[in-house]
């Protein structure tokens, strides 16, 4: 896992500790990053309904997976609830803002701090647990609060599920996805850029030594309990504001969706986009957003062409979609163990050194 | 140089002919959407009601569409998944006029939107909830673009516990009978169950705790062994044909004398093929006056419809295909009266719906029941038409061989018309 961050090429050596902390190594990382946060910016003006529910998609999900790499791949913990954690901040989203009355502009980060609580609670037994029994024990909390949401009728509304506000500024109402984008795009750089800058602070330091080796770590003075159990309430924390986003973007939350399988389609998306990569995660998050519809576009060229009548797939068609994205996922762990972030690296590196890599 | 010119200019005309052309043809078309379940866990009987549909607009279209407009329709698999249906909602508003939809908690889910937007939406869910359009009932909120034909599942609920009431006397039963329901924690199960639940005390008898099983087919003896523990000897079966399916064949394992009362989905031709003998004496209601092999005017109309995706015409359909045949058809003359009077606008189908008293579609007569749309209620029907099951044999055939040998028998036993009380609707 550690073998990400190291990766760097050979020459390029830090003088100090400044230089090693640096977010943008050279002007031209942090002007191509400014240059894609505005190229965004205009990403309504080009792109129609479609391609921006999917960016918006990325988006939220992208918060909440970046969450669960900080758990998994910066702490090296584990777990399989996460979808639990997005959904409790939706509907804790929609039920500040329906029965408290609290505007929607402030109940996304309230939801965000109660998920983390939650998070907290379920992460205090998980830190005292490592391995198969850390996994176990977090599929727990997916079960306990997936049945909590359809039985917990005053908070969620049951299994009939309930509605969301749209988010509203000053009276004006954001709805539609022009402009719920901004909004979404909006969080994504704050809670981007809040993950990196974690990173740098001691904290962030001590859940990548936690993960690198617990005992050293603890030899070192590092509160394991503490770290183990703040790792969890950080993890629920974008959990918790990814799915407020969600809700109020969809405007509607019901249980069904935060099942075990959205978990795992979590831990797909940091898997893919490379365990403690920052930059990875959003690639993953893309990734796996795009490559069902990527497949769908091509099970629908397919249909009634030459190899469809040969192979004679025709109702079996749709489901080739489904069977693909899990042979890419299995292809991705053989070929590329390291995620998408690493693959970037390689292909930054051998432009940069081209033509005498190596 | 100028002949080259003159043939550019050409091509900008036929180019700009050809766009006018195109446009011209999509605004002529109207847009409405179909959301189905093929892939979900209500896809046993969402197949049959999808094919019902689709194929009534393909009909539709062959005749000429509406008023001239043929009807552009998109059909999206949403698999019974709320979010998905929401989405894809999204992606339809602004475009549609109208919508023919499927589930309990995705249509519950967007009365909101479908009010906001001023777009009829044609349900398959029958909860009691979307037959209130001026609010101030039981239900939590008006829901004046709701449409769907059939009887409410309240309703239908209630002349089952009728007919056990009526059932219980008949056989001389001594004391309280026992009344169950049984059904998955999901809106559309729940749906009846309070409704029903009262309605049984009122009639005198002891309601047990509810029993859950999923919606989806499993293992479901435990459930069986503590219905038979409970003594009940009517149970209410909420789910649809597959699960009841499943639990009919462990029940019947485990030895469970129970009258079962089938949901509207809950018993077909289908699954009475699938549970065989399991199914025999499970009473339920059917939507149509007629099953596929009724002899009523109507069925030529359906036979055509049949057609569209059958063109050899052999295939057997299920009474769910003749209920969304019933749907579309409605849709299709409240838009003809829309066009007739102001425009295809949301607005005006609803006005259409209300336009006619007691109405079926055009050839479905001795099929759709006459129904009714009033801006005070939806409750479309309240007759309700009661059928048993029997299943002989092991049946191992086509579906429309079994119906023709008898091996599949669906047998008429009543007939209930339930008062239109004020106190009931909405719930």
């Amino acid at each position: 896992m550690a073998s990400t961050i190291a990766l760097r090429p050979c020459g390029d050596f830090k003088t100090s500790y400044g230089s090693d902390q640096i977010v943008f190594p050279t002007r031209l990382s942090l002007a191509f990053c400014i240059f894609g946060i505005v190229a965004l910016c205009f990403a309504p003006l080009v792109l129609g309904k479609y391609g921006l529910s999917l960016l918006v998609q990325i988006g939220y999900l992208g918060i909440a997976a970046l969450g669960l790499n900080i758990l998994v791949g910066f702490t090296g913990q584990i777990s399989i609830g996460h979808a639990v954690f997005f959904g409790f901040g939706a509907f804790a989203s929609a039920y500040f803002s329906n029965k408290l009355n609290v505007p929607v502009f402030f109940a996304i980060p309230l939801a965000g701090l109660a998920t983390t609580a939650v998070g907290l609670v379920f992460g205090i037994p998980a830190a005292r647990l490592k391995g198969l029994y850390l996994a176990i024990a977090t599929l727990a909390a997916q079960f306990i609060l997936q049945d909590f949401f359809a039985r917990a009728g005053w908070f969620t509304g049951g299994v009939a599920g309930t509605a969301a506000k749209s988010f509203s500024i000053f009276g004006h109402d954001v709805a539609g996805d022009y402009q719920y984008f901004y909004v979404v795009l909006v969080y994504v750089v704050l809670m981007y850029l809040a993950a990196t800058n974690l990173m740098r602070t001691r904290d962030g330091r001590s859940l990548v030594a936690v993960r690198d080796h617990y005992l050293s770590a603890e030899m070192m003075g590092i509160n394991l309990m503490k770290y183990r159990t703040m790792s969890f309430g950080l993890a629920a924390f974008y959990a918790g504001i990814g799915g407020a986003l969600y809700a109020h973007y969809l405007g509607f939350v019901s249980v069904e969706g935060f099942d075990i399988l959205f978990s795992i389609q979590f831990l797909a998306m940091i898997i893919i986009g490379g365990l403690g990569s920052i930059m990875g995660t959003l690639m993953g998050t893309t990734f796996m957003v795009l490559l069902p519809e990527v497949m769908g576009g091509l099970a629908k060229m397919l249909s009634g062409s030459a190899i469809d009548r040969m192979l004679s797939l025709s109702e079996g068609i749709v489901f080739l979609r489904e069977m693909t994205i899990g042979a890419v996922i299995v292809l991705f762990l053989v070929f590329e163990p390291d995620g998408l972030a690493h693959r970037w690296r390689q292909i930054r590196a051998y432009w940069k050194l081209y033509p005498f890599s190596h | 140089m100028y002949v080259k010119r003159m043939r550019a200019g050409g091509v900008l005309a036929v180019g700009a002919l050809l766009s006018l052309a195109t446009t011209v043809v999509v605004a002529q078309g109207i847009s409405i959407g179909h959301l189905a379940d093929f892939s979900g866990p209500t896809a046993d009987v969402g197949g049959p009601y999808g094919q019902g549909v689709a194929d009534a607009i393909a009909y539709i279209n062959k005749q000429g569409g509406v008023a001239g407009r043929k009807l552009e329709h998109e059909t999206v698999d949403y698999s019974y998944q709320v979010p998905r249906a929401i989405s894809t909602y999204k992606n339809w508003s602004g475009r549609v006029v109208a919508i023919q939809g499927w589930g309990t908690a995705d249509t519950e889910a967007l009365v909101g939107f479908v009010t906001k937007d001023k777009i009829p939406y044609f349900s398959a869910s029958y909860a009691a909830t979307l037959t209130d359009p001026a609010g101030g009932s039981k239900a939590d909120k008006a829901t004046p673009y709701n449409f769907f034909y059939g009887p409410s599942y309240s309703d239908a609920a209630r002349g089952l516990v009728q007919w056990a009431a009526d059932d219980w006397k008949r056989k001389g039963g001594q004391g309280k009978p026992k009344y169950v329901h049984m059904g998955a924690n999901h809106p559309y199960p729940n749906s009846p169950k309070a409704a029903a639940e009262e309605y049984a005390r009122e009639l005198g008898f002891e309601v047990l705790p509810p029993i859950q099983f999923a919606l989806t087919p499993g293992d479901y003896t435990a459930q069986c062994l503590t219905l038979r523990q409970s003594g009940a000897q009517y149970a209410y079966l909420g789910n649809t044909a597959g699960s009841n399916i499943s639990i009919l064949k462990a029940c019947q394992t485990v030895g469970v004398q129970v009258q079962f009362l089938g949901n509207v989905w809950g018993m077909d031709e289908n699954a009475m093929k699938a549970a065989g003998s399991a199914a025999n004496n499970v009473v339920y209601p059917v939507r149509t006056s007629a099953i596929w092999t009724g002899k009523a005017p109507g069925m030529a109309l359906m036979r055509e419809i049949s057609k569209m995706s059958d063109p050899s015409g052999t295939a057997y359909r299920a009474s769910h295909y003749l209920a969304a045949v019933c749907a579309t058809l409605y849709m299709k003359e409240a838009m003809e009266w829309a066009a007739a009077n102001g425009g295809v606008t949301g607005e005006n189908i609803r006005k259409g719906m209300y336009a006619r008293q007691n109405w079926t579609p055009k050839g479905t007569e001795g099929v759709c029941k006459p129904s009714t749309w009033t801006a005070q209620d939806h409750r479309s029907l309240l007759q309700l038409d009661l059928y048993r099951a029997e299943v002989k044999d092991a049946p191992d055939a086509p579906i429309a061989e079994l119906v023709a040998k008898g091996t599949i028998q669906m047998t008429r036993i009543a007939t209930i018309d339930l008062p239109r009380k004020k106190e009931w609707l909405g719930w």
